[in-house]
């Protein structure tokens, strides 16, 4: 009786067609770089594209009936917060550590701002204003990952005017588009955010490239983030979850050397192929220097980079790199610069009421830079414009800061907003000083552990202000007031 | 001389000095008496009390009319008799009317055949007429299934489909949920469209372990004991809740096992495989197994035949979940497949009757709970709620006998719920749910006690040493009226020498 059940179901199936169906993709990609200073840093970027859809009008946010929802590999809950609140763009970024420009280069991903950072753009026009909408899209998000964005408030979120410019597509309803963008230093990504985060994946972490997410390693590098973004294009919303991290082969190994494969860094190997996966790759950057194997051997090398296909393979992977002689680590500071550029960024000052902001960049090129450099603070920290001093190569010069825009901080509500184009001659060295107060506090506006002090926004350059294109996006400089207490 | 000097001296030491800052202690105190009574009290706006207990104890009378045929006039007391025996919130009114298939209310017709069409009930008259009665109640108010969900205005129906593990072989990699939606879900949704909105999601899930090993049988199967399907829901691993939203879920999960585990049948008490492959979980959702035949290929999508199977067991979850009552089983209807309209006016009416139910013993926890904590805070949302709720009650009581259809009754009732239930579940109100009077003595007790005692004694020693003083001075006073009596005797004595 079983059996000739199961005998009509077969039936039923067999005139079944293999999925051709291509609304929903889904990809995953693994790349590795071994970086100089005996680090390896790794990025695992998983990407689900929804094709032709579009962004919720805003418009229909006062309809009281929703269409219905259907997703295959897009993730059910991340698409509902998104509709609920009609958010066009979105981005999401919780990492921990300090991202070290210099010995590292620039990140595959550009958001590597300690703490939480959230930005999303939003189509005006609704029942519901923009902040409503963006208070509920923090709210939401924070339950949904498990970190506290709840307390990205109106006193943390501004409207920067150029920077953070949305980064796919805005729908053109006739409508004004906004931007909202928060960052919470203090916010630490831990296992209760990666979690959730590999629930938003179709395979989760039992399969595919996700398999290597084990939170006893990640937690361990140096550095670790993981990020959410969101965008439309006009071939659908793109969606973009991405894991991060430089790992110390050194520490973890018991010799010298540099060697890292998925076993050592994860502690995992991939045994499974994601099923949905359309593609599925893993990319190693070369190292430009010495004697190294990579194994297994790479289906392709390209441009100085092997590449894997991994895509529907049963095979075990275990991809690696190894190195015949032990690492020496760079005696001196090594003189080739990785990016054109370099910046320090420091808050002098041990009183309780007043100090200094200091940032000094270095033009590495000979050609002259110009970048857009934002800084928010929160309203404990004020500026105090009219001192601001530049110098360049030590020599007073006013005229490399121009374009300044700023919005006045209001105590206990909003932010300082701080927008400039600094301009940096070829191989010279700029620095920009400005006196800050900072303000009394009321008892219960200490942050907990209150010992610790303030973790301060970090600070974001934008070379590309410039006219070539060639150069990173974002620079991320972070700083960490430890006694700004009263 | 002394090298100290005399304390009296000392500006400070005086004691009109001392006194003034004592005396500032205390009249700072009973200054900041008055603030630290207004910034420790909390906003308590009265509520409705006495209105609401009034209207709690109101019963709701849905008139229901029924014509019957004179061929039946012999039940017409039995009629009335029993539903009011089922349904005390129906106010029955049986008529014997010689046009009543004429009426657009309920009529009982003679028939062919045992049938409802519309709102008219055929009785055979060869069927005994005695069963005529229990047929009624049957229809008018059937029992409330204990599985259905409690009323909400708003529904979200989640359709997801589980692949236990898809990295074992074979994985469903999608489904024709739209066309499955429309041809199974959708007539329900639109026919109870006058009870709930739904909002219909759906998503496909590439692994959901389950957390229990399925029973191994002796061929070769899997199978699930009855304890299994309690804890079937895998509620770690498998993201089913939606955050976004506080409207009610019903889920419906379509599982199909691992290609390890296959086929997986549910197993009846006896421990045979049930020829059932769904099952419902009360008030939660309902359930699906779908064995994929064991050989390739690999990779499926789901075509609405092949939903045919899973999809109609989820529209029968479906109904019951909403408490959609079932027809007796003797009774057909003319309308196959649609949805009866004596059924949809029983559910109206007992959700309604449910509802106001609700509404009152919400309404009158909030009033006794607001009464019972003194340190609860009732803000003017909470006052605004109450209100709400009592007059759309007073307006469905009022207007139930007169000019209100079944669906206008049931819309007041659902205001009146939601407004109770917000007004109960207000998160002002919790403000000092946890701070009870106590506490406060906890707090200001070793606080205040500790501060308070020195001054106490300081003031306790200022009023003896004054009231000391004064006594002294008196005394002086009297001696030295008495001094100056001797003297003057003295004098006197002297005088008379």
């Amino acid at each position: 009786m079983l059996r000739t059940g199961f005998f009509v179901i077969f039936l039923l199936l067999s005139s079944v067609l293999c999925l051709e169906d291509t609304v929903e993709e889904f990809q995953e990609q693994l790349s590795f770089k071994s970086l100089r200073d005996g680090r390896v840093a790794s990025t695992f970027s998983f990407k689900t594209l929804l094709k032709d859809a579009t962004p919720r009008d805003p418009q229909t946010l006062a309809l009281d009936n929703d269409d219905s929802q259907h997703y295959t590999l897009f993730p059910l809950t991340l698409g509902q917060i998104l509709r609920q609140y009609a958010i066009t763009e979105l981005h999401l970024t919780l990492n921990a550590g300090k991202w070290n420009y210099d010995s590292w280069g620039y990140p595959d991903e550009p958001g590597v701002g300690v703490g939480a950072e959230l930005w999303a753009w939003m189509a005006d026009g609704s029942s519901l204003s923009i902040d409503e909408r963006w208070q509920g899209v923090r709210n939401a998000l924070a339950g949904l990952f498990c970190a506290s964005l709840g307390s990205l408030d109106e006193q943390r979120t501004t409207s920067p005017r150029l920077s953070f410019p949305p980064e796919g597509s805005l729908p053109d309803w006739g409508l004004p588009h906004e931007l909202r963008h928060a960052s919470h230093a203090s916010e630490h990504v831990c296992t209760e955010n990666l979690t959730p985060f590999l629930k938003l994946l179709p395979c989760k972490s039992l399969s595919g490239l996700a398999a290597l997410l084990n939170p006893h390693r990640l937690f361990d590098a140096d550095w670790h983030g993981m990020s959410l973004h969101v965008l439309w294009r006009p071939v659908g919303i793109e969606m973009r979850l991405n894991f991060q991290l430089v790992s110390d082969p050194l520490r973890i190994s018991t010799n010298k050397k540099q060697d890292w494969s998925f076993a050592s860094l994860f502690d995992r190997v991939v045994e499974k192929a994601c099923p949905v996966a359309k593609s599925s790759r893993v990319i190693v950057d070369l190292p430009t220097y010495g004697v190294y194997r990579v194994h297994p051997e790479p289906s392709e090398i390209l441009n100085g980079k092997a590449y894997y296909d991994l895509t529907n393979s049963n095979q075990v992977w275990d991809i690696g790199t190894m190195w015949p002689v032990d690492f020496e680590y760079p005696l001196s500071k090594p003189t080739e610069a990785l990016l054109p550029f370099s910046v320090r960024r420091s808050l002098f000052g041990s009183t309780q009421d007043r100090g200094q902001l200091s940032i000094v960049v270095t033009n590495n090129q000979n050609e002259t830079l110009q970048m857009l450099y934002l800084e928010t603070m929160p309203w404990i920290v004020q500026f105090y414009l009219h001192t601001i001093r530049v110098h360049s190569d030590d020599i007073p010069s006013d005229n490399l800061v121009s374009n300044i825009t700023y919005v006045l901080p209001v105590p206990h509500a909003r932010p300082a907003t701080f927008e400039s184009v600094l301009t940096l001659p070829g191989h010279s060295t700029l620095t920009f000083t400005m006196d800050v107060a900072k303000t009394f506090l009321r008892y219960t506006e200490h942050p907990p552990d209150a010992q610790r002090g303030w973790d301060l926004p970090p600070a974001f350059l934008h070379p590309s202000y410039s006219h070539r294109t060639d150069l990173p996006t974002t620079l991320v400089a972070s700083i960490h007031h430890p006694y700004l207490l009263i | 001389m002394s090298r100290f000097r005399d304390p009296s001296t000392i500006s400070f030491q005086y004691d009109s000095v001392r006194r003034c800052i004592i005396a500032s202690y205390w009249i700072i105190i009973a200054l900041a008496l008055p603030l630290w009574w207004k910034t420790t009290s909390i906003q308590r706006l009265p509520l409705p009390t006495s209105e609401v207990y009034t209207q709690a104890q109101k019963k709701l009378q849905i008139p229901l009319e029924i014509c019957v045929d004179p061929v039946f006039s012999s039940q017409v007391s039995s009629i009335h008799a029993s539903i009011r025996n089922v349904a005390s919130y129906l106010e029955v009114n049986v008529n014997i009317g010689q046009h009543c298939n004429q009426s657009a209310g309920y009529a009982v017709l003679p028939g062919d055949q045992l049938l409802i069409q519309d709102r008219k009930l055929y009785y055979p008259t060869t069927l005994a007429v005695e069963n005529l009665p229990s047929t009624l109640v049957s229809l008018v108010a059937p029992e409330m299934d204990q599985r259905a969900a409690q009323y909400s205005p708003r529904y979200r129906l989640s359709f997801t489909l589980l692949n236990e593990d898809g990295s074992a072989g074979q994985v469903v990699t999608g489904w024709d949920i739209r066309q499955a939606i429309s041809q199974y879900i959708s007539p329900i949704t639109s026919a109870l469209g006058i009870l709930h909105n739904f909002t219909i999601e759906s998503q496909v899930q590439f692994h959901a372990p389950l957390a229990f090993e399925p029973a191994s049988l002796a061929d070769g199967t899997y199978g699930l004991t009855p304890e299994n399907l309690t804890v079937f829901i895998n509620s770690a691993e498998w993201t089913l809740s939606s955050s976004s939203s506080n409207d009610p879920v019903l889920h419906f999960v379509l599982f199909v096992p691992s290609a390890k585990r296959r086929p997986l049948t549910i197993l009846n008490l006896d421990g045979n495989p049930s020829s059932s492959s769904a099952f419902l979980i009360p008030q939660w959702g309902g359930i699906v197994i779908l064995n994929l035949p064991a050989p390739p290929p690999t990779t499926l999508d789901l075509t609405l035949p092949d939903l045919r199977s899973s999809f109609s067991p989820f529209s029968r979850q479906l109904l019951t979940l909403l408490g959609f009552p079932r027809l007796p089983p003797s009774v057909s209807s003319s309308s196959k497949g649609t949805l009866s309209l004596w059924q949809i006016d029983s559910l109206l009416r007992q959700r309604t009757h449910e509802n106001v139910v609700r509404s009152h013993d919400t309404l009158r926890s909030t009033v006794t709970v607001v009464s019972q904590i003194q340190g609860m805070p009732v803000d003017s949302q909470v006052q605004a709620q109450v209100q709400g709720a009592l007059k759309a009650l007073h307006e469905l009581f009022a207007f139930a006998r007169t000019n209100l259809s079944l669906d206008e009754m049931l819309v007041y009732s659902a205001r009146a719920l939601t407004l109770s239930s917000k007004a109960f579940f207000h998160p002002g109100m919790l403000a000092l749910l946890y701070f009870p009077a106590e506490h406060k003595y906890a707090v200001y007790t070793p606080l205040f006690a500790s501060a308070m005692i020195p001054l106490f004694a300081a003031a306790m020693r200022e009023v003896k040493a004054w009231r000391k003083e004064r006594k002294e001075a008196k005394a002086k006073a009297a001696k030295d009226v008495a001094v100056d009596g001797a003297a003057m005797d003295a004098n006197a004595v002297d005088t008379s020498q």
